[in-house]
């Protein structure tokens, strides 16, 4: 549902990736037939949609910059263009599916936070914990992706 | 943590030791390691790394900024002007911020460049855009980041060269030393001395936040962005529109940015409250609003803020204590500092309209310090009454529910403050727990939102401000009064009855139960209060559907009464002793609910005399019953005293007397005078109608009588549209398995079947009749009613062998009493006689 959003706005995604999310969401699961059991669940898989979609849209506008895009007159805000590089982005979520085997929660932390732009109360809600916890996690995350990609860099 | 993956045991070990570490302050930080070295070496040195690991990475801003917000990282080393870009520093709503230094070496000196959107600027406008840069470069200020130079590259790109502040953002700067309060104002007066200075200037800021405002590494205040926002009042730029496009939250956005209106000084006062608000609470005044920028922006226009001492107070508690430690103080002390005059500064500087708040920064400033000073402060609090007023203002379409509520709340603290006043030895605590209840209040009109539930739009009776008023009332009286119990019961019956008067009832019961659990814990039984809670829970009930359960609390309630009356003889005992005899009819024990309304209405006779409005409700109830017993003569006779009562005394206009006219409407239609009958019902409904208003149950159920006789008179299609878009109506308000939707589907289903759709109201009988079952007992004839018709149903089917069990059944039931039932019997037996004839 996110991808088809956007696709309609074209290549120029900006941060509404959490209203597309909410959106997302509500659609589902106003229809019959629910597929997802819950919010929670729903949104920890849409996340990680959502950290495929950047890593696969990074690489494309990459791509396209190397074609000769690129006009440095241009910096605007309101389209912003995903430019940590895709091989960092891969990097880094390589190092979550890692993550993952050891902490799940801290990875749905990074995917909802980094990745989809939510802020910690929001998460905090939608994991059920305290601010204070999500808190926590990011700043454990950041630590573990930091050595990860560090060491093998 | 080398191989974190093989590892997990390993992980979660130094996980739970990061947890703790990354709660404490530097300093904590190092004798805590300290602490774990001597029992686990091995851990401490890991934790240890990777806390420096931390510290690196937080410089660095690792994973700081979304992917989707960054610019091009290869713009360093290009020229603009006389500088190069080296790093970038940071983003705005405006462009990137880049670390920069001078090209030709003139001087050492890092300084900051900020890129701008060239769409901001514009053709012939670079100019003027350098020419004002100039001009704004003299706004000197010892708090304000100066402005070196402004241009366009011959790229066309513009930009600002500004001073380069080395410092963290004021309310980190604050957080990570734990500065008090009282320090936290006094760097904030530095931030407002900076903003006076540029107001002098006829410099409006218009988007302070805390990352405009630097702390520097000698603890000094800088101010950002001042120069920007100037400039692009100047190149003709709207801010707000700009940052829209971002989607980005308006945190600190007065209501007139939300709404275009001019933007004056008031603008940045405004920002300012809502910065100093997050600076001494670590809350936000518009607590879970700013969780959507949709509902956020909604809120700064139209929802009051958050005393700030309440916002706190509803925080979590362990956010409480972070916040409290944040500051050198614990919660409890926090709270108390955060009352009183810094909620009338704050409150004063939140106002909506510019020209209530703080006539310019210096007043505010002045009062601040006042405030540090223990000096009376300029600003006055809003009393009760006055933030009543304000809140009547803001709603005044359908109020009648919350005035109705708020007048009986703001008696209930008259009456505390009154009766615990008298109480001399006790005074002061008595004075306390008064005013902290009608702080309570005086904080929740503050709040209520209309708009915060959306739901509340589409309920029944109530108005979504009357019900978001309910709902945090209800809320906070369970979680803040539990110190006084007395008050907390009786308020939890008032809002309890409140929701069941606006047609919310399940919304009701547990508020309610509440209330009647900490009543029979708290006072000395009998008591009235718990008897009228036990009565109000019994009614609940009985509307519920759950007779069962409606009648031992009817019972219970009535023996307090008697007991706390002295006898029969008293208007309580008769309240609930007409209820008692509604739920006992319900119950088809009609024998002792005549015997109870009978009883009922002799106390209000005496008690309350003949021409009373209660004792009009006894008489119409009483006619109920007689109607369901047949014995017509002497229902209409109760029907028409309760009716001419109820027109003197209440007038035409008034539900109760269109519900008297309605039902001697019914008599003449079972009499046979159904053009008599519809001309009553009608007026009837249109009154009823009229009170309730559209979208109320009440409306909805208003149709029921007309429809019938309209449907006696064959006239099916008028029948079956008055139910139908009443039915929608009620049961988007009660829920399709509230009895009397039920009745009402039953009433639908008939008028379909007799335009010959009676295959389609197969499911919608079959529910109502299971519905029945459960709650009426057996041999009711109710549960007769939704056996024949669905057994008409069933036949048009040729379903007949269901069919004919089921009109049988219900043959066995019906009794030939005159109205509806006799014509259900007959219905039923002729159908019955067509299936077996076949």
């Amino acid at each position: 549902m996110a991808r088809r959003e956007l696709a309609r706005r074209g290549g120029g995604m900006t941060l509404s990736a959490t209203e597309l999310l909410h959106d997302a969401y509500l659609n589902i699961s106003r229809r019959e037939g629910v597929t997802f059991p819950d919010r929670n669940r729903y949104m920890g898989y849409a996340s990680r949609v959502m950290r495929r979609l950047i890593i696969d849209y990074a690489r494309t506008r990459q791509a396209q910059k190397r074609g000769g895009h690129f006009e440095i007159t241009s910096i605007s805000t309101d389209v912003a263009d995903p430019m940590t590089s895709a091989d960092e982005l891969t990097r880094i979520s390589d190092a979550l599916d890692e993550l993952g085997t050891v902490d799940e929660r801290l990875v749905r932390v990074v995917d909802l936070k980094f990745f989809c732009g939510f802020s910690f109360i929001e998460i905090a809600k939608m994991l059920d914990v305290t601010e204070r916890t999500i808190q926590r996690d990011w700043e454990k995350a950041r630590i573990f992706l930091f050595r990860r990609l560090n060491r093998t860099l | 943590m080398a191989q974190p993956s093989s590892d997990t045991q390993r992980w979660l070990k130094i996980s739970a030791h990061l947890d703790r570490a990354l709660d404490l302050s530097p300093l904590e930080r190092d004798a805590w390691l300290k602490e774990l070295a001597a029992t686990d070496p091995e851990s401490a040195s890991e934790v240890a790394a990777l806390l420096a690991d931390h510290r690196q990475l937080r410089a660095q801003g690792f994973l700081d900024a979304s992917p989707m917000s960054e610019t091009d990282a290869s713009l360093s080393g290009v020229v603009i002007g006389a500088y190069t870009l080296m790093s970038r520093i940071g983003d705005g709503g405006m462009g990137s911020v880049w670390l920069g230094r001078r090209s030709d070496g003139r001087y050492e000196g890092q300084v900051a460049i900020k890129l701008l959107n060239a769409a901001l600027v514009g053709r012939g406008g670079e100019e003027r855009f350098r020419r004002e840069g100039v001009i704004l470069a003299r706004l000197g200020h010892p708090h304000i980041a100066s402005l070196i130079d402004a241009g366009v590259s011959n790229t066309g790109q513009p930009y600002l060269v500004l001073e380069l502040v080395n410092g963290e953002h004021l309310d980190v700067h604050c957080d990570e030393r734990r500065l008090s309060i009282e320090r936290r104002i006094r760097l904030f007066l530095d931030v407002l001395s900076a903003v006076s200075h540029a107001h002098a200037n006829l410099i409006v800021h218009r988007d302070l936040k805390p990352s405009n405002v630097l702390v520097n590494q000698a603890g000094a205040v800088k101010l950002l962005d001042f120069s920007i926002a100037k400039l692009m009042e100047d190149t003709g730029v709207s801010r707000l529109t700009q940052d829209s496009g971002a989607a980005l939250t308006p945190k600190y956005a007065a209501p007139e940015q939300v709404t275009g209106e001019p933007i004056t000084i008031g603008t940045d006062v405004y920002s300012l409250g809502v910065l100093l608000y997050e600076l001494v609470s670590g809350q936000h005044p518009y607590g879970a609003a700013v969780k959507s920028s949709k509902d956020f922006t909604r809120a700064i226009v139209e929802q009051e803020p958050l005393p700030v001492s309440a916002a706190f107070m509803k925080a979590p508690a362990d956010s409480r204590s972070l916040v409290a430690a944040q500051r050198a103080t614990t919660p409890d002390r926090l709270g108390r500092a955060l009352s009183r005059e810094l909620e009338t500064i704050l409150h004063k500087s939140l106002k909506k309209s510019p020209g209530e708040r703080y006539g310019s920064v210096a007043e505010m400033a002045d009062d601040l310090r006042r405030y540090l000073a223990d000096q009376p402060i300029a600003a006055r609090p809003d009393t009760v009454r006055y933030r009543a007023v304000k809140f009547v203002r803001r709603h005044r379409r359908g109020l009648a529910a919350v005035t109705a509520i708020v007048t009986a709340i703001v008696s209930i603290v008259a009456f505390y403050t009154w009766q615990l006043a008298a109480e001399r030895d006790r005074a002061r605590l008595q004075a306390e727990k008064a005013s902290e209840v009608s702080e309570l209040l005086r904080s929740v009109l503050l709040s209520a939102d209309p708009y915060r539930d959306p739901d509340a739009l589409s309920d029944g009776g109530a108005t979504p401000s009357a019900r978001a008023l309910l709902d945090t009332l209800a809320i906070r009286i369970a979680n803040e009064l539990t110190e006084q119990p007395e008050v907390q019961a009786e308020m939890l019956t008032v809002i309890g009855r409140t929701y069941e008067r606006l047609g919310l009832i399940d919304k009701a019961a547990p508020l309610l139960e509440n209330a009647l659990e900490i009543g029979r814990r708290s006072f000395r039984l009998p008591d009235p209060r718990v008897a009228q809670t036990l009565n109000d829970l019994g009614v609940l009930q009985r509307r519920l559907g759950n007779f069962a359960a409606s009648a031992p609390l009817l019972t219970e309630s009535l023996s307090m009464r008697r007991a706390v009356a002295g006898g029969d003889d008293d208007k309580d005992v008769a309240v609930t002793l007409s209820e008692y005899g509604r739920t006992l009819r319900d119950l088809g024990r009609l024998d002792e609910s005549e015997k109870a309304t009978r009883d009922a209405l002799a106390i209000r006779m005496k008690v309350l005399g003949d021409d009373h409005r209660e004792t009009a409700t006894n008489k119409y109830d009483l006619g109920q019953l007689l109607m369901d017993r047949g014995e017509i003569a002497e229902a209409e006779r109760m029907f028409h005293e309760s009716l001419v009562t109820n027109e003197r005394v209440l007038g035409v206009e008034h539900p109760n007397a269109a519900a008297s006219k309605n039902s001697v409407g019914n008599v003449l239609a079972a009499k046979g005078d159904l053009a008599g009958a519809e001309t009553l019902q009608r007026e009837a409904m249109v009154v009823r109608q009229r009170i309730f208003g559209p979208g109320n149950p009440e409306s909805g159920f208003a149709v029921q009588s007309l429809a019938a006789t309209l449907e006696m008179q064959g006239r099916f299609q008028e029948a079956e549209s008055l139910l139908s878009e009443a039915y929608r109506v009620v049961v988007s308000a009660l829920g399709a398995d509230n009895p009397r939707v039920v009745n009402m589907a039953v009433d639908l289903s008939r008028v379909r079947i007799a335009r010959g759709h009676a295959a389609d109201v197969e499911v919608m009988l079959r529910r109502a009749l299971e519905m029945r079952q459960r709650t009426y007992p057996a041999g009711h004839w109710r549960i007769a009613e939704a056996q024949a018709l669905l057994g008409a149903s069933l036949a048009s089917q040729h379903r007949n062998e269901e069919a004919e069990a089921l009109m049988r059944a219900a043959d066995r039931i019906f009794q030939p009493i005159p109205g509806r039932q006799a014509r259900d019997r007959e219905a039923n037996r002729v159908r019955l006689r067509d299936i077996t004839k076949r």
